[in-house]
């Protein structure tokens, strides 16, 4: 029972996940590669605070979250000045660079990252009251990108990933708004990390490395950028699917690299049969259709002197 | 009275290519100009540095008594410059509403702390916007397309579109990129007539048309445009028949 509520647990941290980065990639159309960066941070902050000072872990959660969201401006600020692919070599730089120090700093453990972190709860079943509190907790953020994305902060955002030049000379301001795009779904990330920390206890580089970004990305990607339940659906889908392969019993030697190739496969069959994803309307673009189509029409009106 | 807009000696160059020599051009209330000249003459360039979405190596933009040319893009929309584009450029995921919905001068579903803390000023201006974009749409004759995608319009209706899309902007300028480029019929006569209409209300018009007639009808006076330079300017008949712009215009004079 305890590996259900685990699946169950990391499912729902990866809802949170891929929800926050949906709102950045599939609504804002901003394709970065470091949001497993973010989750890190709030793990790692999290747990620290509540290590090294004693902070009680729900507040550390608290801390956790603002470091991340606030640290995404180091991100957002200095690339979003730039246009969309240079944001892609960025954030990969970023990504790459942090899990390098996490795998060096001593404070973080190093290769072999924390654990010993204090439980957040301590309850007789803990495993089934966190799944609880967790399904209301990935719940409530979905809902709150919903509600974000659907208003005049929505208009916004779709408008921008549109025509961004088009959209300031009506007097918006894109660069406030990419900003404020990636503090949220950074922030959504750094409290995913920080519950993870603290109910697993246990932190590693490897939970945050470059394989983690490509899994979002999938998540994403499959269940429908620019949708509200596409993350979610995309998220359980690709939690549960490495798992259940480990009920293939196949050697290790086979298991490990197959979750990567059925990532990739999952991704390339989707941007090939079904780009808007499993629960993506006809119309609505977003994610790395937009991308794709960006590249493709930068032009005209830059070449007309 | 001061000029809506003035540029002072404006110039901007792009490597060897000079897209804009010291242009002075002076856009005033009520007045129609139309900004004549063959492709790549700088027109829609002198646009872009008007609005800020160019950066002048020289020279001086003001709106009003207030100088601009350093100022961000949105800063000088949220001054009332309100521009169209040559290739429209809608927003083609939002409907036909939305697009007008996200155009006003000031917008304050833009900021996450209007929509958290300001939820009675931001509702009172929705409704505004509203009804605003209703009446543009009846003006553009859009109604019945309110819900329908940007991206699903007509060629001429996209084009009323970015003009209403422009107008929800309810500053003092107004600059047109080509509206008449690839329109005709009922479109051609009813952009004529809100550009008309626009212009009595005080509004200062700076229209970029290669569709002559169109200029000769609407504009009150033209400016005439080769080589990043202004060449000539006064009434659109006298320009139209000075012989050394019509060369310049058609490239069919004896070298330069």
């Amino acid at each position: 029972m305890e590996y259900v509520y685990t699946i169950l647990i990391l499912s729902c941290v990866n809802v949170i996940l891929a929800s926050g980065f949906n709102l950045i990639l599939g609504y804002g159309g901003l394709v970065s590669i470091a949001h497993p960066i973010f989750y890190a941070i709030g793990g790692y902050v999290s747990a620290l605070v509540s290590m090294k000072l004693g902070v009680p872990p729900i507040f550390a959660l608290v801390i956790g979250t603002m470091v991340a969201a606030v640290a995404s401006i180091g991100l957002s600020l200095p690339s979003l000045r730039i246009s969309g692919d240079y944001l892609v070599i960025a954030s990969i730089g970023f990504q790459l660079g942090l899990v390098h120090i996490l795998n060096n700093l001593e404070l973080t453990g190093q290769a072999g990252g924390l654990s010993n972190i204090p439980s957040i709860i301590e309850v007789p079943g803990r495993a089934l009251v966190f799944s609880l509190i967790m399904i209301a907790i990935a719940g409530l953020c979905v809902l709150v990108i919903r509600k974000l994305v659907n208003g005049d902060f929505g208009r916004a955002i779709i408008a921008m990933r549109d025509d961004e030049e088009a959209f300031s000379a009506l007097g918006r301001n894109p660069i406030r708004l990419k900003v404020v795009i990636f503090a949220v779904g950074s922030g959504m990330a750094g409290f995913a990390g920080s519950l993870y920390a603290h109910f697993f206890l246990y932190l590693t580089p490897d939970d945050f490395g470059i394989f983690t970004s490509a899994a979002l990305l999938t998540m994403v990607v499959v269940g429908g950028a620019a949708t509200t339940w596409g993350p979610v659906v995309g998220a359980v889908l690709l939690t549960v699917l490495p798992e259940a392969i480990k009920f293939l019993d196949l050697p290790v030697s086979i298991m490990a690299p197959l979750q990567g190739v059925i990532f990739t496969l999952l991704v390339i069959f989707f941007l090939y049969a079904r780009p808007q994803g499993l629960l993506g309307g006809a119309r609505r673009g977003g994610g790395l259709e937009v991308w794709a189509s960006r590249s493709a029409y930068r032009g005209p009106e830059g070449g007309e002197t | 009275m001061t000029p809506v807009v003035r540029c002072e000696d404006l110039s901007k160059r792009f490597g060897g290519i000079v897209v804009a020599d010291r242009i002075n051009l002076q856009l005033d209330r009520g007045q129609i100009v139309g900004l004549i000249g063959p492709n790549g003459a700088g027109k829609t360039s002198l646009f872009n540095l008007i609005c800020g979405v160019v950066q002048p190596d020289a020279g001086h933009v003001y709106v009003g008594s207030r100088r601009v040319e350093k100022l961000k893009v949105y800063r000088h929309a949220q001054l009332g410059l309100a521009r169209t584009w040559q290739h429209v450029r809608l927003f083609n995921s939002l409907t036909v509403m939305d697009n007008l919905l996200i155009a006003p001068r000031n917008y304050l579903g833009e900021s996450l702390l209007n929509l958290i803390f300001g939820a009675k000023r931001l509702s009172a201006a929705n409704r505004e916007a509203l009804d605003r974009a209703s009446a543009l749409l009846e003006r553009v004759g859009l109604t019945h397309k309110a819900a329908a995608h940007a991206s699903e319009l007509s060629y001429g209706q996209q084009k009323l579109l970015g003009i209403a899309r422009a107008l929800m902007n309810d500053g003092d300028c107004l600059l047109l990129d080509e509206p008449m480029a690839g329109v005709e019929g009922r479109t051609y006569d009813r952009i004529k007539e809100v550009v008309r209409t626009e212009a009595k209300q005080g509004k200062a018009i700076c229209v970029i048309e290669h569709n002559v007639a169109f200029v000769r009808d609407i504009c009150d006076r033209a400016v005439f445009m080769f080589n990043g330079s202004i060449m000539a300017s006064g009434s659109v008949d006298a320009l139209m028949s000075d012989r050394r712009l019509t060369d310049l215009y058609f490239g069919t004079g004896r070298g330069r």
